[in-house]
């Protein structure tokens, strides 16, 4: 099947879909873009219903990795994985619940378009809100160059053609439409590729029962020569601090993720808060299960050790290349592509509001300069499209291990954000010192740990980061003074 | 509402959201880790492998439900010192 341009035709046609929808979204937002570009291009106008709302939260979530390297562990592992893939439910119904009204009317009293707006408001800190910013962009980008590597290897692995085509059609087109669209097109293309995640899921389970005989007897296989993948501890390789530090890792922390909490900044109401949140859980479950479960079943199809097929990493582009119709699988890919696609999008703009609204503008503003609307809408697209290039050309020379990047980055803002947002929104003792010590003494220990590889009783340096940023953003708010009168009546009414 | 009941009450959700968080987990360790010695078969799978992971998707689902409906109350989501912006109510 390799280089057959009837291949490429479905990928071509949803990417031109794509960038229909940014220009569609440009042309329909032409007031608001022309009133108040930074606002609308970076969020919109505070107008997404409850679907499309949990659609961009699941998708933006939801990334590559979830699709791939996941799977194939799954395949190797069993149902102990699935089992601690299902702690994600809780990732979209925590953050709306939690921070969505708390940051909407916050946003709406400071006319707030990021997240590091309110860190800004709360701590009275332009320094703290520099580091933010600048973490935000420095984790993202490492994130997107792996969700980059990930889409184009997968694109490879099934169609034939060359990583730096694949590379070229998804990667170059996600940087073209999100410069194009902003905030309203992002939002827009991830509800499509939420469900085409959802449909190629449900075409690969189908596909994969056919091939492995069917249910019954794919169990069946099960039983007898693997029931380690019965078991939840799957004979030793699933120990209980991995489902520990999951839990924390890709459950809890999450809340704290920048590229979630702004979607606070963007929905219309309450109930359509309360709807996101009730589907945002339906969907990010069906696809961590179902997603997981065609892991599993692959072993009808493949019963081999890991190595037979290059690594856990190949098992899911083999299983769509050897269980479905050529056709078909330039259409199944689209899915994992999606995971790819609607995750880069959303942190390709916020990590361009991150340098064009909280350090640009805010610089500009403070020296008291006031830059026209025409100079911020050439700069905004222009800060999306430069670091959408710099990640595409990383990721053209793809480092390895796309997987634990990707982990690294996450844990490296929920180090970073997650005290600093949880405290400083919640708890009025929470000052700037805290969050100062916090946020930069947990990231460094952080990235330290993971750098030289240590980690206590065996966890993921996850658990490293978010304890130290405790403990010192505790002892920075003892310490240090509070924040003033105006600021706590501003955050904590009284 | 005033800005101190609007802010009570969204601290309130979001201790309730917590509190989902705590009950989901605890239903999650028991219906994996506890039933994993169980032997009942679902689906031809063992009684965990389901209640641990369909069984917690649905769960999740009830929870985020109730959570929804007895505790999350509609309020007006623009300020006082800001009442240009409409939107806030459904």
């Amino acid at each position: 099947m390799n280089g057959d341009i009837s291949q490429l035709l479905p990928l071509l046609g949803y990417m031109a879909f794509m960038i229909g929808i940014s220009f569609y979204v440009r042309h329909q937002q032409q007031s608001g873009l022309m009133n108040n570009f930074v606002k609308t291009y970076f969020i919109g106008n505070r107008d997404l219903g409850g679907f499309v709302l949990a659609m961009t939260t699941v998708a933006t979530y939801s990334s590559v990795s979830s699709f791939v390297g996941g799977p194939g562990v799954a395949w190797n592992v069993g149902f102990g994985w699935v089992y601690m893939a299902v702690v994600q439910v809780t990732a979209v119904f925590l953050v709306l619940g939690i921070f969505g009204k708390r940051v909407a009317l916050l946003a709406s009293k400071f006319n707030a378009v990021t997240v590091v707006d309110i860190i800004r408001h709360r701590y009275k800190s332009d320094l703290l809100a520099e580091i933010s910013a600048f973490i935000i962009v420095l984790f993202f980008c490492a994130t997107m160059v792996a969700q980059f590597v990930g889409g184009a290897k997968l694109f490879e692995a099934v169609t034939g053609y060359s990583y730096v085509t694949g590379l070229i059609l998804f990667g170059a087109m996600v940087v073209v439409y999100t410069t194009i669209g902003g905030f309203r097109a992002v939002a827009i293309t991830d509800t499509c590729c939420a469900v085409m995640m959802m449909i190629g899921i449900m075409m690969l389970v189908y596909f994969v029962l056919q091939a492995g005989g069917g249910y019954d007897s794919i169990v069946a296989h099960l039983e007898t020569n693997r029931p380690d993948m019965l078991e939840p501890l799957s004979g030793g390789k699933m120990p209980y601090g991995l489902y520990l530090t999951q839990w924390i890792l890709v459950g809890i922390c999450t809340i704290a993720l920048p590229q979630s909490v702004v979607r606070g900044l963007a929905f219309k109401n309450n109930k359509s808060l309360v709807r996101a949140m009730l589907i945002g859980t339906f969907v990010v479950g069906f696809m961590n299960i179902g997603v997981n479960l065609t892991g599993i079943l692959g072993q009808g199809v493949m019963t081999g050790a890991p190595a037979d097929y290059g690594g856990t990493d190949s098992i899911i582009p083999r299983i769509v290349v050897t269980a479905m119709p050529a056709t078909l699988a330039s259409i199944a890919i689209i899915g994992p592509l999606s995971a790819s696609i609607s995750t880069i999008s959303s942190l390709l703009l916020v990590g361009s509001s991150a340098i064009i609204k909280d350090i640009y503008l805010h610089r500009q503003e403070r020296k008291g300069n006031k830059p026209g609307d025409g100079k911020l809408r050439i700069l905004s697209m222009l800060a999306t499209a430069v670091i959408g290039a710099i990640v595409f050309f990383i990721a053209m020379t793809p480092p390895s291990l796309i997987w634990l990047i990707n982990m690294f980055a996450f844990g490296g803002l929920e180090t970073a954000f997650f005290w600093t947002l949880l405290l400083g929104l919640y708890w009025p003792r929470a000052n700037k010192t805290g969050a100062m010590l916090s946020m930069v003494g947990g990231t460094v220990l952080y990235c330290l740990a993971q750098g030289m590889g240590f980690k206590i009783m065996g966890l993921h340096q996850i658990t490293i980061g978010i304890t130290v940023s405790l403990i010192l953003f505790l002892i920075g708010s003892y310490v240090g003074k509070p924040e003033d009168k105006e600021t706590l009546g501003d955050f904590f009414p009284e | 509402m005033s800005e101190k009941e609007k802010y009570l009450q969204i601290r309130r959700e979001a201790m309730w959201t917590g509190i989902t968080l705590l009950i989901l987990i605890v239903f999650w360790v028991l219906a994996g880790f506890g039933l994993a010695g169980v032997d009942i078969k679902v689906f031809g799978l063992p009684l965990w492998a389901v209640a641990g992971t369909f069984g917690v998707w649905i769960f999740a689902m009830v929870l985020v439900k109730l959570l929804t409906t007895f505790v999350f109350k509609d309020i007006d989501l623009e300020t006082d010192g800001n009442p240009s912006r409409k939107g806030g109510q459904p």
